[in-house]
């Protein structure tokens, strides 16, 4: 197995497409253009236009400096952008190999900006390309169309094909032809390694051809002994130097599948356009069941799609619908769509109705609580739908569930909760002792003092209490007297005199 | 929404037989002891027990209680039954859930968990007018994980056809479905199955039955549910229920800002 695996290894081509002048594409600037331009990070110069480098200005330049020197105008870079635009190159390079990696280096010095670009592993797609020279022009004509400067090497091991793409070679070859070819390169080049490379330079190192005399000479444990572990694994996988393990096969890094980012989207063009929502459920459903289909064929689950409508002058308007909790089946998508729907008229005639989901989420990270009870269960799940289809139509705040919660005053241990909450209901003795109404009033309301007694919507009299609440007096120090009154209509009332203000007031009602 | 009773027969079928259609629960016959037995929930109250059809608060039925728009007894007269219906194993009801659709004000947890109601099944929503309250109305006795609804009409009263569309809704359903009106609509008609009204005495609650399916004339007779003795505190000498002596004349209700008369 060994001797396969390292024979397979042996076999690899690796290709580094780089994208010296990506942070200028994903500004949108011309790069040929006679304008001075420059790109910073932090106020350093990162990337500079043909034109400014002819004026004077260099790489790791300060900002300011290079504007007064050419009166460049300076961009800020855009990493992340410049991440996205890289992800995209690799999902269309996707159709050439399964073997992609993205390569991205932040550190730069006075010859070389921050480079990233992308590296295929091409050996098990020449066949069906017909040839190195083929596959490589059809990579280069596809970045061009892209309008996207490249830079292309070819080598045994990534860090080699990187490295060989800063200089002009043929994109084939054997393991030994790239190691030679390595040889010729400057060790500035290693700009991943900016500490070792000074150490290197110090010590009279010029090219790789000095490392490689070196190792020849003293063995790979002379560099052990110097650096670190991360610079040493490094030499060894650009020069093709196996490791003293007694199975490197075990150690050897397998080249992993790209995997490309998938989502489902769906449209149905319409033979006549529509001008009732009525009209869209059949579409919308059908539509919907190939969702479903997706998501059970792939093992996913959803909490969000978009609907997109459009019509024949290419207006669009998007319909976005969020389940409470991730689906898999249509229904309660559809219901939700349907709900939002009837919500609005349609904006326009809706000639085209198509159907996105790009968040998904895989099967096997959903959790359940433990339900023993199966007629429980299915209580639960039919009731999900419910909620979900309650919280679409009057708000999220409109349903909720009430837990008890310890506090002095009765409205602090009243609590809304949302339904996934559990609530709490450990009442306390003391509670559970006194009387309580069954209806709180969301706040304590005034009662009217007169000659003959408390009016509040009538006459109250006393007839029990009174009951002492009081505390809170670190935030608002409250004392109450609270009673149980009977009003005329002989409705039984909870209400208190509250002793800081001297005044009435009613908080609940027996029901 | 279709707006058919669910188990009305195609058009196209052959004509029902007698036995069939006395398999319906909506035929009127004559007497209200021949009726199918319906599944009912025990109230909880003996008295209530005897003069409600199927000895309980009918299933499946929108059950319509009115009483005065200030006073508030729907907790002491549906708390036995909704415990009933959850300790209920003969049921089909296990665990299911307690709505409360636009209450007037919140539960008092303290409250309810002294009564014994297990919050986690106790669900709140509010409603803004009266098209969500029929929707969201209509979509909770469909549930079957609901097995009680208590519902409090909006601010804009429900006409008959929308009472209509709420009791057609229940049938559909498996639990008690109530839904609370202020005590003015008692003369209008209504398709609920039950219709109550409700009024606090001193020392009970008093509960007539003024709509029955199934009862060609109502009985008006007042049922008096006792009241926790706690509740009942200490009345003054003239407030008691005195038997044989006229109760003390009630001044209508006033207003909180309604008199200027012995303002402090």
């Amino acid at each position: 197995m060994a001797t396969s695996s390292s024979h397979q290894a042996r076999k690899r081509l690796w290709w580094a497409l780089r994208l010296p002048d990506l942070p200028a594409h994903t500004l949108g600037l011309a790069i040929h253009a006679p304008e001075l331009q420059v790109i910073a990070e932090q106020r350093q110069v990162v990337w500079i236009s043909g034109a400014a480098e002819a004026a004077g200005v260099h790489l790791g330049m300060d900002a300011t400096t290079a504007q007064m020197l050419s009166g460049c105008v300076v961009h800020e870079r855009n990493p992340m952008k410049e991440q996205q635009l890289l992800a995209e190159l690799a999902e269309v390079m996707y159709q050439f190999s399964p073997f992609i990696e993205l390569y991205t280096s932040d550190s730069y010095t006075s010859e070389y900006g921050p480079q990233s670009g992308l590296l295929l592993e091409i050996s098990s797609c020449l066949l069906l390309f017909g040839g190195v020279q083929s596959l490589s022009q059809k990579i280069a004509h596809c970045i061009a169309s892209h309008n996207i400067s490249l830079a292309m090497g070819a080598g045994h091991s990534k860090a080699a094909a990187w490295l060989l793409s800063f200089v002009n070679y043929s994109l084939d070859g054997e393991r030994v032809e790239f190691i030679q070819r390595l040889s010729l390169l400057p060790i500035g080049l290693l700009h991943d390694f900016p500490r070792q490379v000074d150490a290197l330079d110090k010590t009279g190192f010029v090219t790789l051809a000095d490392i490689i005399r070196q190792i020849e000479a003293q063995s790979i444990s002379s560099f052990k002994k110097r650096f670190d572990h991360d610079f040493v694994d490094y030499l060894c996988e650009l020069f093709g130097i196996d490791q003293d393990f007694q199975q490197s096969s075990l150690f050897e890094k397998p080249v992993t599948y790209f995997q490309p980012d998938e989502f489902f989207a769906e449209e149905i063009q319409f033979d006549y356009p529509l001008h009732q929502h009525e009209q869209l459920q059949v579409p919308m459903e059908t539509l919907l069941q190939k969702l479903a289909e997706y998501l059970r064929k792939r093992q996913l689950q959803t909490q969000h799609i978009e609907w997109m409508l459009s019509d024949i002058y290419h207006n669009h308007n998007a319909l976005q619908v969020y389940a409470d909790s991730p689906q898999t089946h249509w229904r309660l998508l559809f219901d939700l769509s349907l709900i939002q729907l009837e919500n609005r008229d349609l904006p326009f005639e809706v000639d085209r109705l198509s159907l996105n989901c790009r968040t998904t989420l895989p099967l096997q990270a959903r959790n359940n609580m433990l339900e023993f009870d199966a007629a429980r269960k299915i209580n639960r799940q039919h009731f999900s739908i419910t909620a979900a289809k309650l919280k679409a139509r009057l708000g999220d705040a409109a349903v909720y569930k009430l837990s008890y919660r310890d506090g002095y005053l009765p409205n602090d241990t009243n609590q809304r909760i949302a339904l996934t909450d559990i609530c709490q209901q450990e009442l306390p003795d003391i509670h559970r002792r006194a009387q309580r109404p069954n209806w709180l009033l969301d706040a304590p309301a005034a009662v009217e003092m007169r000659k003959q007694g408390l009016y509040w919507r009538g006459k109250i009299t006393l007839i029990a209490g009174p009951e002492r609440i009081q505390g809170n007096w670190w935030r608002e120090p409250s004392a109450r007297d609270y009673f149980i009154g009977l009003r005329q209509d002989r409705q039984r009332l909870w209400l208190f005199w509250d002793l800081h203000k001297q005044q009435w007031f009613v908080q609940g009602i027996f029901a | 929404m279709s707006l058919n009773p669910p188990d009305a027969p195609p058009e196209t079928t052959a004509a029902p037989s007698l036995e069939q259609l006395l398999c319906r629960e909506d035929i009127w016959r004559g007497g209200s002891s021949q009726a199918p037995a319906r599944l009912a929930v025990d109230t909880g109250y003996t008295q209530l027990n005897e003069r409600l059809a199927g000895r309980g608060w009918p299933n499946a039925s929108l059950i319509e209680v009115c009483q005065p728009p200030t006073s508030h007894g729907e907790w002491q007269l549906l708390l036995p039954a909704l415990l009933n219906s959850h300790n209920n194993t003969h049921t089909n009801s296990h665990g299911g859930l307690l709505v409360l659709l636009n209450p007037p004000v919140n539960p008092f947890a303290q409250a309810l968990l002294k009564a014994g109601i297990d919050l986690e099944r106790l669900l709140i929503v509010k409603v803004k007018d009266k098209a969500d309250f029929l929707s969201s109305f209509i979509e909770l006795v469909r549930c079957d994980a609901c097995d009680a609804v208590m519902a409090w009409q909006p601010q804009q009263a429900l006409g008959y056809t929308e009472l209509r569309k709420c009791a057609l809704a229940s049938t559909e359903g498996q639990g008690i479905y109530v839904l609370f009106r202020p005590d003015t609509v008692c003369d209008q008609s209504s398709p609920a199955v039950l219709r109550l009204r409700l009024e606090w005495q001193a020392e009970q609650l008093a509960v007539r039955i003024f709509k029955q399916k199934g009862e060609l004339a109502a009985n008006n007779a007042v049922i008096e549910l006792p009241l926790p003795s706690a509740w009942k505190g200490l009345l003054p000498h003239a407030q008691l229920d005195q038997p044989g002596k006229p109760k003390p004349k009630v001044a209508s209700v006033t207003p909180i800002h309604g008199g200027r008369r012995g303002r402090r």
